[in-house]
């Protein structure tokens, strides 16, 4: 139990005297999983939007296959994205791999479908009256859209903050494609995996607190957004 | 006259259940047009479709003459305003709802301020201008939602159960403000109701919907003759009303509003005659009876009251209703 508690106090220690290493390694994590929501979250929730306002053939097959990319194991991505990546791949040639660039891609490819799916469901569950509304005022199809997504915006922005939650807890795909060098690609997730095969459980575990503060941060957000009324 | 609107086999299914099925249907324009009929008769949904909000399943449905494709193109859209019977209005205030309406309908920047003022003064909602939507009234919603409606000065106005929710003062407003935009070249109104007097006091063209169809309208105590202030002469009997329209020449008396006594009653009700029975039938839990009294009434009373009361045919009884039950067109 001592070797726990005496962790547990070093890891604190190593928080309060803000570490480099530790502020580099937190640093690299929310950059890449902030750049990588911001990508996601500009191509799902336009996607999200029209797929939920339009009737098309194919769409509740659409919606399946966004289902299972949900849930599909971040080390499958990993693997696909490095197989288009590595050297003799089909965007070898370009050396992404083992870049903040190709874990930025590889968060943004997971991310995606659940911010979509997010912003399909904010869409659904609006108002059933907003988008009659919204056509009998004459909306067109892009007026139309804009005023969707500035009506459902709470939810919409839950949805932001759900998939960046997913990126900056994610290790598989990070670790397979960023390849985890330090002040490059180590973000929090790789760097505790690392450190704590090495045995530096102390750096482990302070970056394993500030991930679960992050959370936290993350998770109150989203309650006080999706409280009932928002005046 | 032409047609505001003509539809064609139209045809609305929802889950597999057939809720609105119309063969043929001509709405005329520069009039007021009621659509009467019950809860689940498809008056949500008839409105719904003249809006263009929602697509029927199958038929086609002329505008103005003109066959429309969906989804309706723009200058189609701008003509025909529509405010649903629970109105959804956006987040922020009354005035930035109907700015939001005249962008949408890209009447030009120049023009909102004005319009905007204009619709909020016709609806006696200016005070309201910079209050937030989401603390208004239900009275006050629809009143915004009809400013909103009118701001982009459609040629069509569809409502519906306007008068739901408004207070006595505002109804004779709303009455007044309809027939006088009906009265405007080239402007029309259909609007859904469940209030038979209202609805004929307000319209030339009554269209009655029973189960997703159009029925013919079934109107008993439809009486001629002439008002004179506001007793309604037929050749036999003077009747009591609350109207004055001049030019009114029919009466109405829903026979629901009509009460059956034995001995004259002493009461508030201005119209008491005496008459026989002349006809007496039970249509599942009501009795429909007609009574002579010089001018013949149809009434329908439950199947207690003729128990209590004793009726049989050639009985002399007495029937009272209120001014206001008569409707005067």
């Amino acid at each position: 139990m001592d070797y726990f508690t005496n962790s547990l106090s070093g890891a604190f220690a190593l928080i309060i005297s803000f570490d480099p290493t530790i502020y580099q390694i937190v640093f690299t994590s929310v950059a890449i999983s902030v750049t990588a929501s911001f990508i996601a979250a500009a191509l799902a929730i336009p996607s999200g939007v029209a797929m939920a306002l339009n009737q098309f053939k194919g769409k509740a097959f659409l919606q399946h296959i966004l289902n299972t990319l949900m849930a599909m194991p971040t080390v499958v991505i990993g693997l696909l994205l490095y197989g288009l990546f590595s050297r003799l791949g089909p965007l070898g040639q370009f050396g992404i791999l083992y870049s903040p660039i190709a874990v930025i891609i590889a968060e943004a490819v997971l991310i995606f479908p659940i911010m979509m799916n997010l912003a399909i469901t904010a869409v659904n569950s609006a108002d059933s009256r907003l988008v009659p509304t919204l056509v009998s005022l004459g909306a067109r199809p892009f007026p139309l859209a804009i005023q969707v997504i500035r009506a459902t915006r709470y939810a919409m922005l839950a949805a932001v903050i759900t998939g960046f939650g997913r990126a900056i807890g994610e290790v598989g795909a990070a670790m397979m494609l960023g390849g985890n060098i330090a002040g490059s690609t180590r973000t929090m997730t790789t760097a505790i995996a690392l450190e704590t095969s090495k045995g530096e459980f102390e750096l482990g575990l302070a970056l394993g607190l500030i991930l679960l503060l992050i959370a936290f941060i993350l998770n109150i957000s989203l309650s006080l957004l999706n409280r009932p009324a928002h005046d | 006259m032409t047609n505001a609107y003509h539809l064609h086999n139209i045809k609305v299914s929802l889950k597999q259940k057939e809720i609105l099925s119309i063969d043929d249907l001509a709405i005329k324009a520069n009039q007021c047009t009621a659509l009467f009929g019950g809860n689940g008769a498809g008056k949500s949904t008839l409105l719904r479709l003249l809006a263009f909000t929602h697509q029927a399943s199958q038929g086609e449905i002329l505008l103005f003459n003109e066959a429309v494709t969906w989804p309706l193109k723009p200058k189609y859209r701008k003509r025909i305003a529509f405010v649903e019977q629970q109105p959804f209005l956006l987040e922020g205030t009354v005035y930035d709802n109907i700015k939001l309406a005249l962008s949408l309908q890209q009447v030009r920047t120049s023009q909102h301020k004005m319009l905007i003022e204009q619709a909020l003064e016709q609806t006696h909602t200016g005070h309201l201008s910079k209050q937030n939507t989401q603390t208004l009234s239900g009275g006050e919603l629809k009143r915004v939602a009809i400013a909103r409606a009118i701001a982009y000065q459609p040629d069509i106005l569809l409502l519906d159960e306007p008068f739901s929710h408004l207070d006595h003062d505002h109804i004779d407003l709303l009455e007044q403000q309809l027939q006088s935009f009906c009265q405007q070249t080239g402007k029309t109104v259909v609007l859904s109701t469940h209030d038979h007097l209202q609805g004929m006091a307000l319209s030339q063209q009554i269209i009655t919907l029973r189960s997703g169809k159009v029925s013919p309208p079934l109107f008993d105590n439809i009486f001629n003759g002439r008002l004179e202030g506001q007793n309604f002469f037929t050749d036999k009997l003077c009747i009591h009303t609350t109207s004055k329209l001049p030019q009114a020449q029919h009466i109405a008396i829903d026979p629901r509003q009509i009460i059956i006594s034995n001995e004259p009653l002493q009461s508030s009700m201005q119209n008491s005659f005496s008459g026989h029975i002349i006809f007496i039938t039970e249509q599942s839990t009501t009795v429909r009876l007609i009574i002579d009294c010089g001018e013949r009434f149809h009434v329908t009373i439950s199947l207690e009251s003729i128990n209590t009361l004793k009726l049989q045919l050639g009985n002399q009884v007495y029937l009272s209703f209120k001014a206001s039950a008569v409707s005067v067109f």
